[in-house]
């Protein structure tokens, strides 16, 4: 192969333009398919012939639109209350496992703890266990063991402010959902961060120190700036976790905790298949990991392969 | 619309108010109580949600509605009934999980409630409620556990009674001078020829896929031709003659049936037979809606009805679902009312027009109903031939149930030997019920 | 100076602390609750303490268990065949595109798309393009006159691999392609000067070279291909028969469904065991190979 060719031969266009098609073509098919009815789906009319409706994303937004639907006779998605869910649910977990993750990763790498390896191996093993392994014993201690009786002052005191029944429990929570996917996604990001903050000089932080800064704050105000690539690249992998699970929040949340993904596992349900709409809250499912790829896939790939090119 | 109920409620409350404390209804008392209820994703009860603003107008007692898949439905019960106290007050349930709940002592009896004459309305008439599904669906501790008898109680009140029903192509028939089949002899022939009459369409279109919809649509013929899962003392016999033939007819439908027939769930199996892919469609009354409906179906006023073919007899499935009281709901009393309502005359008819199934025999021959869905009595008809021990409704049936789903659908799409899968299935299930303790007082 | 020290000697375990705890209170204690769980006979309306213990029963009972030894194999099939294809094609296209094309990035960007976007929607857009009519490859059969494919019923294992591989190719090229790009270029230059034609250079220098990363990538994707779930129970729920149920699935449904939590514990960790297994072996020859690489790194540089 001529790899000195300066002038590539048109081949590798053709082929460039093809795999960009098979990427990207079964997305663009649901985001044109989201505005069809379903009538006009099921028709069999392919291409783009039909009139656009935003009917769909009404239909799945039923429940936070300030004006009546005229084609429904009750709002049976409640999308929007599961769009929010998602939104706390992703944010908050991604929040506390940056933090949490960076000052475990500073600590491991400028206090010597274990040798990066150490790091590596746990990061290994805790990729390697499946979300279904988790669902057994998540499922029974986030119902039965991870509780405060209720008749306890602190559990009365949830019982009176928040409302609810029975013992106060972390399922059916937002914060029980959050925890066990700040556990899931920590390993990675102190993984990640390590080598990241490794490359951090270690004169910047002696200098601050000199200046009287206490490890908090040589921590906060001279290591977190320097590492936001990394932290980037953290964050949009923990979210894109958080955001998309199924598994592991359908066996935890309640009616009202409803994630984005348990709604539309549960309206491919036997009855009604109603492409349009499915397509249409799976759009909405999509649209904050698009925009994200879209604006920073630098960070995607440094992210993904950082762990395995560099060792 | 949740405003809407709000205000609605909001002015029923001040109206009431209004009258004064004289007229002491036997709603007064839960006025402004809110029930959680939980139902299935199902057009009944799709059905049930435009008539519950009605409910709450009424009584100003209001209802907040979580729907969901049934398997969904059956886990999240699961969880909620077996803690302390639980945020539903009243389920809907799939007529196996009575099996379950009322074994672990999770439903109401509901004697209870109908004792109180505060809370029961004496023009109830509970005896135009349809006997089979009142047995199957609401009863336990009757003979063999699940059926009528001496011993039972009632824990639970049929809605959305559904049986199964012939839907065949009118038109399609006629063109070819079809007759509608009366028996399975009869309609495995048509559904083969179909596909020779009318290239490209399907004979009859049921379900197939792996798990509890094979299962289900080989039940449904297993009792017609004579079969049974069990014998009287419990051993399976599910691998007889008749249960062989159960199996062929399935085998035979779906070979003769319309592209991808051994992979369709409920929903591909009825969405292919509204395309007008399929000739016929054998499975619940509860479609009928759908099939009226032009938004959703090719074959609007195409379709006509017919009585589940008879093989050695009739014998149609009992389907649908049961309300009842969790024993750990909060308000238990407004939640019978709600029941109460909900399955009264008026309250069934209400959901008849609204699209339900209605499980009164006073509905199905009720003018208004069958005025806008002519089809109401055929299936009022269907649901005297309804057979409750069509399936066992046993606590470890979930179990044999899905063993019977997987291994129907390996017959279907890997050539499986009927007789040598159903020994297998049949093996399996002694096992089963040896160990949940069926063969006790057979030694 | 001595508070100072103090206060240095504690701040690590500070720093360290929320996430020890975070990771044993949930990812550790749960691990051993399952542990001990599969032990016992449970079902989901019981908490542990009411369980009975059952000895090794689930995990006998299991292994005696047609289903789930057939449900082993479909994962296996699953994952072997999906990384070994995805592995092939990802490889040889970063082989053939590492060069200076425009509208590389572009492509860079919009494959990680599909690795982006959720299981369960990924699932939904396969399962309506397989739909035996509405989908988008009966169509195009139809359009041109063959016969249409029941793809998600006579071919559900095979229609589902081809969606992960949809999927998952993209994470392969991607590091392949980081891979190839950090290679010495030295030892590249040293050996075209040597004469060597793209083929040779392909299998004696770039492909040795890489191997180490590509067997980490490797594993990788041999985790994640064991915990793929939601494409699957989204497109065929693991039907027809078991032809796709995967053991990841199978536990779901045991616990779910079949309402045994302990027996799906002890599927759970017959899963880790097999994970762990993998893992580790993989580890040994990633061992062996980046000795060699390195070996080989040093051959070529003392020939020069």
């Amino acid at each position: 192969m001529a790899v000195e060719e300066k002038r590539q031969h048109p081949g590798f266009y053709a082929i460039l333009v093809m795999l960009i098609i098979m990427a990207v073509g079964p997305i663009l098919m649901m985001f044109i398919n989201s505005f069809k009815l379903d009538v006009d789906i099921i028709s069999g009319t392919t291409g783009l012939l039909f009139m656009p409706t935003i009917q769909n994303y009404e239909t799945a937004l039923c429940d936070i639109l300030p004006y009546e639907l005229d084609h429904l006779d009750f709002c049976a998605l409640k999308f929007g209350g599961a769009f929010i869910n998602s939104l706390i649910i992703a944010l908050v977990s991604t929040l506390l496992t940056l933090v949490i993750g960076c000052m475990a990763a500073y600590a491991l790498v400028r206090f010597r703890f274990m040798g990066r390896d150490t790091a590596s191996a746990t990061t290994l093993m805790v990729r390697m266990v499946p979300p279904a392994v988790l669902l057994v014993p998540v499922f029974g201690l986030w119902n039965n063991e991870f509780c405060i009786d209720k008749a306890s002052w602190l559990g009365s005191l949830i019982r009176d402010n928040f409302g609810g029944r029975g013992d106060v429990c972390l399922a059916g929570t937002h914060s029980g959902i959050i925890l066990i996917y700040v556990a899931m996604n920590l390993p990675f990001v102190i993984w990640i961060l390590q080598s990241f903050i490794v490359q951090v000089p270690r004169q910047l932080e002696e200098a601050a120190r000199m200046d009287g800064a206490g490890p908090f704050q040589v921590f906060f105000k001279v290591v977190l700036p320097l590492i936001k690539p990394g932290l980037a690249a953290a964050a949009i992998f923990t979210f894109r976790i958080a955001w998309n699970e199924y598994l592991l929040a359908s066996a935890l949340s309640d009616r009202d905790t409803k994630t984005v993904p348990i709604l539309i596992v549960n309206n491919m349900s036997e009855f009604n298949v109603e492409w349009g709409v499915i397509m249409a809250t799976g759009m909405l499912l999509a649209i904050p990991p698009i925009i994200f790829t879209l604006f920073a896939s630098r960070q995607i790939i440094t992210g993904m392969t950082a762990g395995a090119v560099k060792g | 619309m949740f405003n809407i109920s709000k205000t609605i409620c909001g002015v029923t409350a001040a109206t009431a108010l209004l009258v004064g404390q004289a007229l002491a209804g036997p709603y007064d008392e839960y006025q402004g109580t809110t029930l959680v209820v939980n139902f299935p994703a199902h057009p009944h009860y799709d059905a049930v949600r435009k008539i519950l603003p009605e409910f709450t107008k009424e009584t100003g007692i209001e209802v907040e509605v979580d729907q969901l898949p049934y398997l969904k439905m059956r886990e999240r019960q699961t969880l909620e009934l077996g803690q302390d106290e639980g945020d539903y007050d009243l389920i809907a349930y799939v007529v196996f999980s009575k099996a379950d709940y009322v074994f672990a002592d999770q439903l109401e009896n509901l004697a209870r409630y109908f004792m109180n004459p505060k809370l029961s309305d004496p023009s109830y008439d509970a005896d135009d409620l349809i006997d089979g599904y009142v047995y199957n669906i609401g009863f336990a501790g009757g003979s063999k556990g699940y059926l009528e008898g001496k011993t039972g109680s009632l824990f639970g009140i049929p809605y959305g009674s559904e049986t199964s029903i012939l839907g065949y192509r009118k038109d399609i028939f006629e063109k070819h001078g079809l007759e509608v089949p009366q028996t399975y002899d009869e309609m495995l022939d048509i559904a083969c020829k179909i596909p020779e009459l009318e290239p490209g369409m399907g004979g009859l279109s049921s379900r197939a896929a792996s798990g509890h919809h094979a299962s289900h649509a080989f039940l449904l013929h297993l009792a017609p031709l004579g079969g049974r899962v069990f014998d009287d003392s419990w051993n399976p016999i599910v691998n007889n003659e008749q249960g062989v033939q159960a199996a062929n007819a399935l085998k035979t439908i779906v070979d003769c049936g319309p592209e991808g027939a051994a992979s369709f769930g409920f929903g591909e199996a009825l969405g292919s037979f509204l395309a007008g892919d399929t000739a016929m469609f054998l499975d619940t009354t509860v479609v009928a809606g759908q099939i009226d409906d032009p938004s959703k179906s090719k074959v609007v006023g195409k379709v006509g009805w017919a009585l589940h073919p008879e093989g050695t007899r009739r014998g149609s499935q009992t389907g649908g679902f049961g309300i009842g009281i969790p024993k750990n709901a909060e308000h238990k009393e407004a939640a019978f009312l709600l029941m109460q309502w909900l399955t009264s005359k008026k309250g069934d008819k209400l959901v008849a027009l609204a699209g339900g199934n209605p499980s009164r025999f006073s509905t199905h021959e009720d003018a208004d109903v069958n005025a806008k869905f002519p089809h109401m009595a055929t299936f009022g008809e269907a649901l005297k031939y309804a057979d409750p021990d069509w399936r066992p409704i046993i606590p470890v049936w979930g179990k044999i149930n899905a063993d019977l789903g997987t291994t129907l659908s390996k017959v279907l799409t890997e050539d499986l030997d009927v007789q040598e899968a159903l020994d297998g299935v049949a093996e399996r299930t002694k096992a089963v019920m040896e160990e949940a303790g069926y063969y006790t007082w057979s030694e | 100076m001595s508070t100072s020290t103090s206060f240095n000697r504690l701040t690590p375990y500070v720093f360290l602390a929320p996430a020890v705890i975070i990771m044993a209170l949930a990812l550790l204690y749960p691990l051993g609750y399952m542990m001990y769980g599969s032990f016992r006979e449970w079902d989901p309306s019981q908490a542990m303490g009411e369980s009975t213990f059952v000895g090794l029963k689930n995990y006998i009972t299991l292994w005696n268990d047609p289903n789930f030894r057939e449900s082993t194999l479909v994962t296996l099939k699953f994952a072997v065949s999906v990384v070994t294809v995805e592995m092939f094609i990802g490889v040889g296209l970063a082989l053939m595109l590492d060069r200076n094309l425009r509208g590389m990035s572009l492509l860079r960007t919009l494959f990680i798309l599909p690795m982006m976007i959720a299981p369960v929607v990924v699932g939904l857009i396969w399962r309506y393009m397989y739909h035996p009519t509405l989908g988008i490859f009966n169509r195009g059969l139809k359009g041109v006159g063959l016969e249409s494919v029941d793809w998600l019923g006579q071919h559900a294992l095979l229609s589902v691999i081809i969606a992960d591989i949809w999927q998952w190719t993209p994470f392969i090229f991607i590091l392949a392609l980081a891979a190839l790009q950090s290679l010495p270029r030295s030892a590249l230059e040293a050996s075209r000067i040597d004469g060597a034609t793209g083929w040779q250079q392909i299998i004696h220098i770039k492909l040795p070279l890489m191997m180490p990363v590509l067997i980490v990538t490797c594993l990788l994707r041999l985790i994640d291909a064991f915990k793929v779930l939601e494409v699957i129970l989204v497109m065929t729920e693991g039907g027809p028969g078991l032809s796709t149920e995967i053991l990841a699935l199978r536990i779901s449904r045991t616990a779910t469904e079949f309402r045994e939590l302990g027996v799906a514990a002890a599927m759970s960790n017959y899963l880790l065991m097999l994970l762990l297994f993998i893992t580790v072996l993989m580890l040994i020859y990633n061992r062996i190979m980046e000795h060699r690489a390195a070996k080989a790194n040093r051959m070529i540089e003392e020939a020069h």
